[in-house]
C-alpha cells in the first residue's frame, strides 16, 4: 500500500441482493441496504429500489454509477413518452428500454437489473435485465451476488399464486437469509409493494424483531 | 528477484490465471540525521512508524543503542531494520565473548557493512547511519546503502525525508556555498548541532507526510550517552 | 465552431492530442510527472437548521506535501457548496464549470437553484468520463426543499445521505459520525462534530493534516469559516537560519534604479 493508496479510487458496487416477485394485483419487491466500496461499506443505508414512474420500479445491482445512470436516463425517457401520449408507460416499455441500454453498452456496463411494476394492461409484472442485456419475463426473479445463496430457499419456498402478504413474508425471509451469507449484501431490508394504487414502502431492520433499535427520527432511513 | 517466476517459463503458463507477485517489503518511513564532532557525535531520528496512509505508532525509536559509545539510527522497511539490528548485537556479543573487549565504532561500521553485503541479492531493505566515538575518542558518522556500501562522514541525514534535510545539513553544518571565510561562521559545537539536528527536523515534518510526532536525540561524548526528546507536529 | 477572427483558438473542451504520444512514452519506460493528489478528509452533515461542511487543508504530490494551507470547499451557489478530494486540478476545474453552469441556470430560471440539480449535473460530467476525472465529491445545500447532503464517487455515482465523508481520511471521520450523529443537532453541536470528524483525519490519516475548513449553510444565510481552526502549531526553531551579508558570491556589481513599488504579502495564514 504506497502513498498513491485511496480507496477513492475503487469503484464503487453494489454487491448486492435484489429480489421481485409477482402476485395477483401487483408486485413485490425486496432489497439490502449495503453499497460497498472494496472491503469498505460506503453506505449502508442505501435505496436500491429505484423509481422510474409512478408505478415503475427497478432494482439496482452491479456498479452503482452505470445502474444508476441508466435509471436516470430510462426514467427522463418514460417521462418524455408519457407527457407526450398521456399515458402511463407500460412495464414492459420500461424494461425494454433497460434492455436496449444494457445490450448496446453490454461491454462498457456493469448492471443487472430487475424492472418491476403495474400497469393497466398486463397488472403486476416482473422483467429481468441481467449482465449480457438479455430480457426476460419471470413470476419471480433473485439478483446480485447475494441472490447465490437463496436459489435453494426460493427454490423451495416460492409457490404460485401466493398472496401479497406471504410474497412480503417471502421477499423478506429470502433477503434476510442472502444478507446472513452474503459479505457484500448487508444493512436493511427494503420492500416495496406495487400495486394499481402506487407503491408501498416497508423496512426491516437486522434485530428479532425487525424493528428499529436506536432511537432518533425515522425519517432519514425510509 | 525473479528469477523462478514463471515469466521465466512462458510454456508453463495457463491462459486465463493471473500471477500475483508477493512483495516482501514495506516502507515504514522515518527520518534520521547524524552530526560529528571533535569530540562528540550527535544522532537523532524520529518516533513515527508508518506505512501507507496510517500510523502504526507514535513513539516507536529508531535509535540503537549497540554499545556506550555507538549508536546505529535504522529506517526503512521495519521488519528488516528489527533483524537486521538483532543480528548486529548478536555478532557484537560473540565478538565481545571471543576478544573480552567490546567492539570500537570502526569495527561495528565494517562489520555492518558485511552484515548487509551478505544479503546482495534480497537485500534488507533499510537506510542506516551508525554514529559513535572512533578509537581516538572523536565523532564519526557511517551512512550505507540497502546493499552494504559504506562511507564515513561528518554530517549525513537519511530516511523518508534524507532527501530534503541533506542539502541543509550541506549548507549549515558543512558550510556549503557560504561564501565566508571560518571565523565568520559560527563553530561547530555539541549545542549547535543539537539545535540544528533539531530544526531540520522541525522543518522536515512541516513537509514529509513519513516525518513527524516526535524527535529522540542520543548525544554521545566519552562521558557516555545523553538522551533527549522534542515534540514534532501529529498530523 | 471555428471564428475567422481567431482561427488559433482551441476548442472547447479537452484536447486529446498527446494522448497517443503519451502512451507511447510510458510503454518506452518514461515515468509521468506526479499530479497533485488532495490526500483528503472531507466531510458533511445535516444538522437543525442546514448543512455544515468540512474539510482539512493539506494537498500532497506522493509523500510530500505541497501546500500546506489549501481550501478544499469550493462554491457552486449562494446555497450550494462542494468539498473535493482527488486530483486537485479535477475537483477544482470540475466544481468550477458546475459553478458557472450553476449560474446560467438561476439566471434562465429566475429561481434558485435546488442541490439536486448541483448533483445531476455533477454526476452526469463524471460518468460521462467513466471515472478518468478523479473527484470524490461531498456536495451540501439548503433550497427549499431543505437540507441535503450527497456523496459523488469519480465513477458518477451519488448517495444521499445525512452524513457524508470522502477521501483518504473519510474512514477516520466516518468512525465519528458513526459513534455521535443524530438528527436536529444544534449549530453549535454540529460545529463542534465536524470539527472532532476534522480533526480525526488530520491526525491519524498521513493523507490530511493542517487546518480544519468549515461551512454552514443555513436556509438564508451561509458561512464560509476559512481556517476555523488551527489543529496543528509550527515548532520553534532553536537558531536564526538568516544568511550573514557577503555570503553569496559576486564577481560584478552593478547599480540599478528601481521604480517599482513592491508590496509584500505573507505567502502563508498560519
Amino acid at each position: 500500500m504506497g502513498p498513491d493508496f485511496d480507496f477513492t479510487d475503487t469503484p464503487v458496487s453494489t454487491g448486492t441482493t435484489i429480489m421481485a416477485v409477482e402476485f395477483d394485483g401487483g408486485v413485490v419487491i425486496g432489497a439490502d441496504s449495503r453499497t460497498s466500496s472494496g472491503a469498505y461499506v460506503a453506505n449502508r443505508v442505501t435505496d436500491k429500489l429505484t423509481q422510474i414512474s409512478d408505478k415503475i420500479y427497478c432494482c439496482r445491482s452491479g456498479s452503482a454509477a452505470d445502474t444508476q445512470a441508466i435509471a436516470d436516463i430510462v426514467a427522463y425517457s418514460l417521462n418524455y413518452h408519457r407527457n407526450q401520449t398521456n399515458k402511463e408507460p407500460l412495464v414492459w416499455e420500461a424494461a425494454s428500454e433497460f434492455r436496449n441500454f444494457c445490450y448496446n453498452y453490454r461491454d462498457s456496463l456493469m448492471a443487472g437489473i430487475i424492472v418491476a411494476g403495474w400497469d393497466e394492461e398486463r397488472g403486476g409484472q416482473v422483467y429481468s435485465v441481467p449482465l449480457g442485456g438479455m430480457l426476460t419475463h419471470e413470476s419471480c426473479t433473485i439478483g446480485g451476488s447475494g441472490s447465490s445463496y437463496i436459489y435453494g430457499f426460493v427454490k423451495e419456498h416460492y409457490r404460485l399464486g401466493m398472496q401479497m402478504e406471504e410474497c412480503v413474508e417471502f421477499v423478506k425471509k429470502a433477503v434476510q437469509h442472502a444478507i446472513y451469507h452474503d459479505g457484500s449484501s448487508g444493512g436493511v431490508v427494503r420492500i416495496g409493494i406495487i400495486t394499481k394504487d402506487g407503491i408501498e414502502r416497508r423496512l426491516f431492520f437486522n434485530t428479532e424483531s425487525g424493528q428499529s433499535e436506536i432511537e432518533g427520527s425515522k425519517s432519514f432511513l425510509v | 528477484m525473479n528469477s523462478f517466476g514463471i515469466e521465466q517459463f512462458p510454456d508453463y503458463k495457463v491462459p486465463g490465471v493471473q500471477h500475483v507477485d508477493f512483495s516482501p517489503y514495506e516502507s515504514n518511513g522515518g527520518s534520521i540525521v547524524a552530526i560529528a564532532g571533535d569530540d562528540f557525535v550527535v544522532i537523532a531520528a524520529d518516533t513515527r512508524l508508518s506505512s501507507g496512509y496510517s500510523i502504526h505508532s507514535r513513539e516507536q525509536s529508531k535509535l540503537f543503542e549497540m554499545s556506550p559509545k555507538t549508536v546505529l539510527g535504522s529506517t526503512g522497511c521495519w521488519c528488516d531494520t528489527l533483524s537486521l539490528t538483532g543480528l548486529v548485537k548478536v555478532r557484537m556479543q560473540m565478538y565481545e565473548h571471543t576478544h573480552m573487549k567490546t567492539m570500537t565504532t570502526d569495527a561495528v561500521a565494517q562489520m555492518l557493512s558485511i552484515v548487509m553485503y551478505n544479503r546482495r541479492f534480497f537485500p534488507y531493505y533499510v537506510s542506516n547511519i551508525l554514529a559513535g566515538l572512533d578509537k581516538d575518542g572523536k565523532g564519526a558518522v557511517y551512512s550505507y546503502d540497502p546493499i552494504g556500501h559504506c562511507e564515513r562522514a561528518t554530517y549525513r541525514a537519511g530516511g523518508s525525508a534524507g532527501a530534503l534535510l541533506q542539502p541543509v545539513l550541506d549548507n549549515q553544518i558543512g558550510y556549503k556555498n557560504q561564501n565566508l571565510s571560518l571565523d565568520q561562521l559560527p563553530p561547530l559545537t555539541k549545542e549547535r548541532a543539537v539545535a540544528v539536528a533539531s530544526d531540520t527536523f522541525i522543518s522536515a515534518a512541516e513537509r514529509d507526510i513519513y516525518t513527524g510526532d516526535s524527535v529522540l536525540i542520543n548525544i554521545i561524548t566519552a562521558d557516555g550517552i545523553e538522551k533527549r526528546e522534542l515534540q514534532l507536529r501529529k498530523d | 465552431m471555428t471564428l475567422d477572427t481567431a482561427p488559433d483558438l482551441p476548442r472547447a473542451g479537452f484536447n486529446f492530442d498527446n494522448c497517443r504520444r503519451n502512451a507511447a512514452l510510458i510503454q518506452g519506460g518514461f515515468k509521468p510527472p506526479t499530479m497533485t493528489k488532495t490526500g483528503t478528509t472531507i466531510v458533511g452533515i445535516i444538522y437543525k437548521d442546514g448543512v455544515i461542511l468540512g474539510a482539512d487543508t493539506r494537498a500532497t504530490e506522493g509523500p510530500i506535501v505541497s501546500d500546506k494551507n489549501c481550501a478544499k470547499i469550493h462554491y457552486l451557489a449562494k446555497n450550494i457548496y462542494c468539498c473535493g478530494a482527488g486530483t486537485a486540478a479535477d475537483t477544482e476545474m470540475t466544481t468550477d464549470l458546475i459553478s458557472s453552469q450553476l449560474e446560467l441556470h438561476r439566471l434562465n430560471t429566475e429561481r434558485q437553484v435546488p442541490v439536486v440539480c448541483a448533483n445531476n449535473i455533477l454526476k452526469q460530467m463524471l460518468f460521462r468520463y467513466q471515472g478518468h476525472i478523479s473527484a470524490a465529491l461531498v456536495l451540501g445545500g439548503v433550497d427549499k426543499y431543505g437540507p441535503h447532503i450527497y456523496s459523488i464517487h469519480p465513477h458518477g455515482s451519488s448517495d444521499k445521505l445525512p452524513y457524508a465523508t470522502m477521501g483518504s481520511g473519510s474512514l477516520a471521520a466516518m468512525t465519528v459520525f458513526e459513534s455521535r450523529w443524530k438528527p436536529d443537532l444544534s449549530e453549535e453541536e454540529g460545529k463542534k462534530l465536524v470539527r472532532d470528524a476534522i480533526a480525526s483525519g488530520i491526525f491519524n490519516d498521513l493523507g490530511s493534516g493542517s487546518n480544519v475548513d468549515l461551512c454552514v449553510i443555513r436556509k438564508d444565510s451561509t458561512e464560509y469559516l476559512r481556517n476555523y481552526e488551527l489543529a496543528n502549531k509550527k515548532g520553534e526553531r532553536q537558531l536564526d537560519y538568516r544568511f550573514k551579508k557577503g555570503t553569496t558570491l559576486h564577481t560584478t556589481l552593478k547599480d540599478l534604479e528601481i521604480t517599482e513599488r513592491v508590496q509584500v504579502v505573507p505567502m502563508e495564514v498560519s
